[in-house]
């Protein structure tokens, strides 16, 4: 049965028939302990479908030791979309609600939009550290895709920053590691971290001050 | 697994004016932008998080006429959203940082944009109250929380508390229900303030245990986690301590109208004062929903107010332009 809406189908061609670049999207993948494994490709396959523009790859992590380093991936399901100067990674299912982060990030790097507001362009071109953003949601939280894709947004703007989506549920060993019992919760480098969905004038002071 | 589209959350190329620009993208909001838009109103709908305000984040509601069985918030907030955009409603998905509601031309600044309107529709709804009691600051976030649909799944299998017993506060717990183990409510008033309906559903389940006339005092921890809630006992002044890694609250509302202070009339509590027209003491100005002074915040009292404040909105419009 498909997953997506027809309605929706309809609205995607249009919008993916409109891209001036390639999405590459790799999946990767493992053969034992990934829940949600399969569920992640039959989305994925669905959506690249959509689109000449859209080249999906799907690896197995065991299988492709050499890939998977290149995107340091360390755990599955990993959906890593390649954008110009770096790429963003969901760690677990976009599903629910994190299904329009995943689709907003594959529109903004196939039509090419980096147009994401002074803030985030001036603070992406001043960082001169490395910024690593863990963002962990639940796929019913409404709040959870600003706080991802302000990330992920940071992380096409710069190869400075990881922008790392975290489905909280299907990592609870992770997620109990940063004592996460509400979401959004946006870790910086490890050793900050703050909850909700914060504008981006906010959310950059945090990494400031993480940074400081 | 759902995999359906809400809206896209990502604005397109913004013009410098509209008619009328409709602050917060709750049912009010996007009521009022269905109405505009039919009547020919260049609309531009402001929304800091995501369409559907309050709705998008409660797992069901019951009480929408027409859904017999109930609808996912989710869903009705994605409907909501799809209709106004039908009628080519705008949207800009940014925080609101400053308003100039004063004269015939209305500034609103959000980010680095500044757009002007004739008109003005505040429908920025609520937020949850807290609870400012010693420890809330502390253990928010790390086992206090304020969003079911968010974080219930971090509390499967354990012994929760909830503060609070209005309509909210069942709904909610009606929901945490699927996960928890056990919900202790603890209750300022002497009964459940929630609709018969839901009092009754809740009273049913046998995992549930009331403290009426209780109130909370403070929350305690380990440094990194809530580990009790104490309250006390308001007839005999007792203290009580219940163990607990999760409390929700939901003890009440609070208006989202700190921008508007000094340019519109509010009442005490914040809400802004407008009467069933929508009209405000500020011209160009009208107020819909949650954040209106009135006696019943339901999404079919938002509706409502949301179609009167495009009506009169319109009318407001027309007479600026010289009409009748």
């Amino acid at each position: 049965m498909a997953l997506l809406q027809e309605q929706d189908r309809q609205y995607l061609k249009e919008e993916f028939g409109k891209f001036s670049n390639d999405v590459k999207i790799n999946l990767f993948t493992s053969k034992s302990g990934c829940t949600y494994c399969n569920d992640t490709n039959a989305i994925l396959q669905e959506v690249s479908e959509l689109s000449d523009k859209i080249k999906l790859n799907v690896y197995d992590v065991d299988e492709n030791k050499e890939e998977a380093s290149k995107f340091n991936v360390e755990r599955t399901p990993a959906v890593i979309l390649e954008a110009e100067k770096n790429f963003v990674i969901f760690y677990g299912i976009p599903a629910g609600y994190e299904f329009s982060s995943l689709i907003e990030d594959i529109i903004d790097i196939g039509s090419g939009n980096t147009n994401f507001g002074d803030e985030l362009v001036n603070f992406a071109k001043s960082l001169d550290k490395n910024v690593n953003l863990k963002v962990f949601v639940t796929t019913s939280c409404p709040y959870c895709p600003r706080a991802v894709r302000t990330a992920h947004k940071l992380a096409m703007l710069t190869d400075k920053v990881r922008g790392e989506m975290i489905e909280a549920q299907e990592f609870p060993v992770l997620s109990n590691t940063y004592s996460v019992s509400a979401v959004p919760r946006v870790v910086i480098n490890e050793n900050t971290y703050f909850e909700g969905a914060l504008p981006d004038a906010q959310y950059i002071d945090k990494i400031k001050e993480a940074l400081a | 697994m759902d995999f359906s589209l809400g809206s896209l959350q990502e604005s397109k190329e913004l013009k410098d004016s509209y008619d009328l620009i409709i602050l917060g993208g709750g049912p009010a909001g996007l009521t009022a932008a269905i109405y505009a838009r039919r009547s020919g109103l260049s609309t531009l709908v402001v929304e800091p998080l995501i369409t559907g305000g309050n709705i998008a984040s409660t797992e069901k509601v019951d009480n929408w006429p027409g859904d017999t069985d109930g609808v996912s918030g989710e869903e009705l907030a994605n409907r909501f959203t799809k209709h106004a955009e039908r009628f080519g409603t705008e949207f800009l998905y940014d925080d609101i940082t400053e308003v100039n509601l004063s004269g015939n031309e209305k500034i609103i600044k959000s980010g680095n944009k500044s757009i002007k309107s004739k008109a003005v529709i505040i429908a920025t709804g609520t937020h949850p109250r807290s609870i400012n009691v010693p420890g809330e600051k502390e253990y928010k976030g790390h086992g206090i929380s304020y969003c079911a649909t968010c974080d219930a799944p971090f509390f499967k299998g354990k012994d929760i508390v909830v503060i609070g017993a209005g309509n909210s506060a069942i709904e909610e717990s009606l929901y945490l229900l699927n996960f928890v183990k056990s919900i202790t409510f603890i209750q300022d008033l002497p009964y459940i303030t929630a609709e018969k309906i839901l009092a009754d559903e809740i009273q049913k389940k046998e995992n549930v245990k009331f403290y009426f006339e209780h109130l909370v005092k403070e929350f305690k921890g380990d440094g990194n986690k809530l580990t009790s809630v104490i309250f006390e006992d308001r007839k005999t002044g007792e203290t009580k301590e219940i163990k607990t890694e999760g409390c929700f609250v939901y003890i009440g509302l609070i208006p989202n109208t700190n921008l508007y202070k000094g340019q519109i009339e509010l009442d005490k509590y914040g809400y802004v004062i407008a009467n069933e027209d929508t009209i405000t003491s500020t011209s160009g100005v009208f107020a819909a929903g949650d954040v209106r002074v009135k006696n019943l915040r339901q999404i079919v009292t938002a509706v409502s107010d949301g179609a009167v404040a495009a009506y009169e909105a319109k009318k407001y419009i027309d007479k600026l332009n010289g009409g009748n």
